[in-house]
């Protein structure tokens, strides 16, 4: 005859329930579902404050190159670009403009018929840039 | 587990790491229950981060299709010590040794500053350029450490600097446009309350508050930064030419009171508004009042024919230059026996325009000047305007009115002398001037759009014709005017040399030279007044300011596409100068 299996042999002193395993088995899921988005929403956040940073130099950068750009366009500006590069800007002589009416007829401008050519020379020229 | 000593020592550090985990969770759930209030608020108040968000202050545009930038924020740098570190480490001469030559530094002030071992923030250099800051930052100095800032900046530099005015450091407008538009320029701070993490960064996941910053609004000028250099540059020839003590213009369009172009000189650059000294900064063609002399006699006549008193061909005994009345000597320029009231105005005579002004009679006299907007402010939309003087009509005494007719005894300002100009060339309807075209909010929305707006209607449309074909032949061969004329274009206007009041005499060297006109006569554009303050040698209108308005004029008649027609009506032929007729 066989002898007896003890059965308490096996046993654990503290026995864990399984409800109690159960319920730390999700306390250890919500856990780490936690862990995760609140690491998910640090990262955003970096990536917001990255992006806001971004945002600022990029806006930085847009006004200055504004401010450059309005001094580049600046009639001073462009009139010592003008002088640097040798070129000497003049107004259009009165008998040089032609304009269209809305008709579509061509007309040229009044006054000019019997000008001298040495009066129309001085006056066809107003340096802007001396 | 056979040993039962070994059992037992097991429950026992069981229990006492039980206990030990119970003591930590009662003390959790106290602090989270709101047990440890006081020490919540400590903890919360360390980690509670509040940022204010300022804002750039709004741009200011001309009013050129371009809309050209003519003041903005620039971003910029601010750079600081740890005076306690530089000390400890004994590396301050090192650290602005290397910082010098990148940046301006007050090295007695900053050493003076730096010398406080207790103090952990020094300023040593302020608004430092972005790309200054960048080689600063690139030396990886220890203890130095940069914060934004932010400055007004004012591309054109001198150009149009009465008109802009400035913003001081601290954002806050100071005069000009930056004063009068201040509350729109400003915009309206944000704000950001959050919580900071262990190292002092914010964590933007616990933002728990959030006010976006509203952009200072755009404000558009009805000034066109091509017409303004086109003045400025003119007047700055001018007043080189003619050794000048001072000077300034003013271009306004006729039909709505825009003011296109606005020059004070002397002047001042915004961008360093701290080396201006207070006349620099005085906006003479608003701010500076003075006796406009002959360009007054255009007011004085143009009541008298608007009350049908005189008529263009009327003529006045013009006492070979030289009338005593009430006891007072009042003389000519050029002396002629006789004129009709078209060459009283055309050859300025003092003597015709005083007889026309006794013939009006004070009353109506005060009442047309005062409704040609002289006397009180016109309204522009700058700070810094004058009224002018037009003593009370009960004060004005029994020669007050012959004097006045000749711009002697009243001050204007040039704003107001061009009104008057304006108003003739406008069917005697006298508009109000302005420089603020629109208000543009950031996101597009338009906060103020200006419409032309009629102050008063002080002669008859008739009336204004009829002075215009007068105006048109002060430019004329033989008019006072005539270096004010654009070849192709007929020209309508008055000069004015008039003897500075000084200590409570008129000077016989020190004049204000003007010439205020309108082109073209027929169907006026723009108006425009140019004075010049002690010119020298030269000093009458006509030699001084009738050539630059003839030079501005012919470039800005270009600029604006006005179609040349010279084509006024000439007056009746039976105006003559010393023609027949009735004598007064």
């Amino acid at each position: 005859m066989m002898a007896k299996k003890n059965k308490k042999k096996g046993q654990s002193k503290f026995p864990v329930p399984v409800p109690l395993v159960a319920l730390l088995l999700v306390l250890v899921g919500f856990a780490l579902v936690y862990v995760c988005l609140h690491s998910r929403t640090e990262t955003l956040g970096r990536e917001i404050r990255g992006l806001e940073a971004a945002r600022d130099r990029l806006r930085d950068q847009l006004v200055r190159e504004q401010c450059e750009w309005a001094k580049m366009q600046s009639p001073s500006s462009l009139e010592q670009a003008l002088k640097a590069h040798g070129l000497v800007m003049t107004w259009p002589g009165r008998d040089q403009i032609v304009r269209v009416r809305y008709d579509g007829s061509l007309d040229t401008l009044h006054g000019f018929e019997s000008r001298p050519m040495t009066r129309v020379a001085r006056n066809n020229r107003i340096v802007m840039n001396d | 587990m056979t040993d039962p000593r070994g059992s037992t020592r097991f429950v026992f550090i069981v229990a006492l790491l039980g206990l030990a985990m119970a003591v930590l969770v009662g003390r959790l759930a106290y602090l989270h229950l709101g047990g440890g209030n006081h020490s919540q608020a400590t903890v919360a108040k360390q980690r509670t981060f509040k940022q204010t968000l300022t804002v750039p202050r709004g741009r200011i545009l001309d009013g050129s299709p371009a809309a050209s930038i003519l003041a903005l924020n620039v971003g910029v740098k601010d750079i600081w010590v740890d005076p306690s570190l530089l000390n400890t480490s004994n590396c301050i001469g090192s650290t602005l040794t290397r910082l010098a030559p990148l940046i301006p530094i007050d090295l007695a002030e900053v050493l003076l500053h730096i010398n406080k071992t207790n103090s952990q923030f020094a300023v040593i250099s302020r608004y430092i350029s972005a790309e200054k800051a960048d080689a600063v930052a690139n030396l990886k100095l220890p203890g130095v450490h940069m914060s934004d800032s932010s400055i007004r900046s004012y591309p054109q530099n001198i150009m149009l600097c009465h008109v802009l005015g400035f913003a001081n450091n601290e954002g806050v407008g100071s005069s000009g446009i930056e004063l009068a538009m201040e509350k729109l320029l400003k915009g309206s701070p944000g704000l950001i309350e959050s919580r900071l993490d262990g190292h002092r960064r914010e964590m933007v996941e616990r933002r728990t508050q959030e006010i976006p910053a509203k952009n200072g609004a755009d404000v558009v000028l009805t000034i066109d930064q091509n017409l303004q250099y086109m003045l400025e540059k003119s007047i700055d020839a001018a007043m080189e030419r003619n050794r000048s003590k001072a000077a300034f213009a003013v271009m306004e369009r006729v039909r709505t009171g825009e003011i296109l172009a606005m020059v004070s000189r002397p002047g001042f650059d915004p961008n360093k508004f701290r080396d201006a000294k207070d006349l620099q900064k005085l906006n003479r063609a608003i701010g500076y009042v003075y006796e406009p002399g002959s360009t007054f006699k255009v007011s004085v006549i143009a009541a008298a024919l608007n009350e049908g008193i005189v008529t263009p061909d009327l003529m006045f005994n013009t006492e070979n230059g030289r009338w005593l009345y009430q006891g007072k000597v009042l003389r000519d320029y050029h002396a002629y026996a006789k004129l009709n009231v078209a060459d009283i105005l055309k050859k300025s005579s003092n003597i015709g325009a005083a007889k026309i002004a006794i013939m009006l009679g004070d009353a109506r006299m005060d009442r047309y000047l005062r409704s040609f907007g002289l006397g009180s402010k016109l309204g522009l939309d700058l700070p810094g305007e004058e009224g002018g003087i037009l003593s009370p009509v009960q004060k004005w005494s029994p020669i007050s009115s012959s004097r006045i007719a000749i711009g002697q005894g009243v001050a204007v300002t040039g704003l107001q002398m061009l009104g008057v100009l304006c108003a003739i060339a406008n069917d005697g309807m006298l508009m109000k001037p302005y420089v603020v075209k629109e208000v543009i909010a950031d996101d597009g929305t338009v906060l103020l759009r200006r419409q032309p707006q009629i102050l008063s209607h002080p002669i008859r449309p008739e009336t204004a014709a009829l002075m215009r074909r007068l105006l048109a032949r002060v430019c004329e061969e033989g008019g006072t005017g005539i270096k004010a004329r654009v070849d192709g274009f007929s020209v309508g206007g008055k000069t004015g040399t008039a003897q500075k009041p000084i200590s409570g005499h008129y000077s016989e060297t020190d004049y204000m030279a003007s010439f205020v006109g309108f082109l073209p006569a027929d169907k006026p554009e723009i108006g425009m007044i140019v004075v010049f303050d002690e010119p020298q040698p030269l000093h009458t209108g006509g030699a001084v300011s009738a050539p630059v308005f003839g030079e501005v004029a012919e470039q800005a008649v270009r600029y604006l596409g006005i179609i040349p027609t010279e084509n006024v009506a000439p007056l009746s032929n039976t105006v003559q100068a010393d023609g027949p007729g009735e004598t007064f």
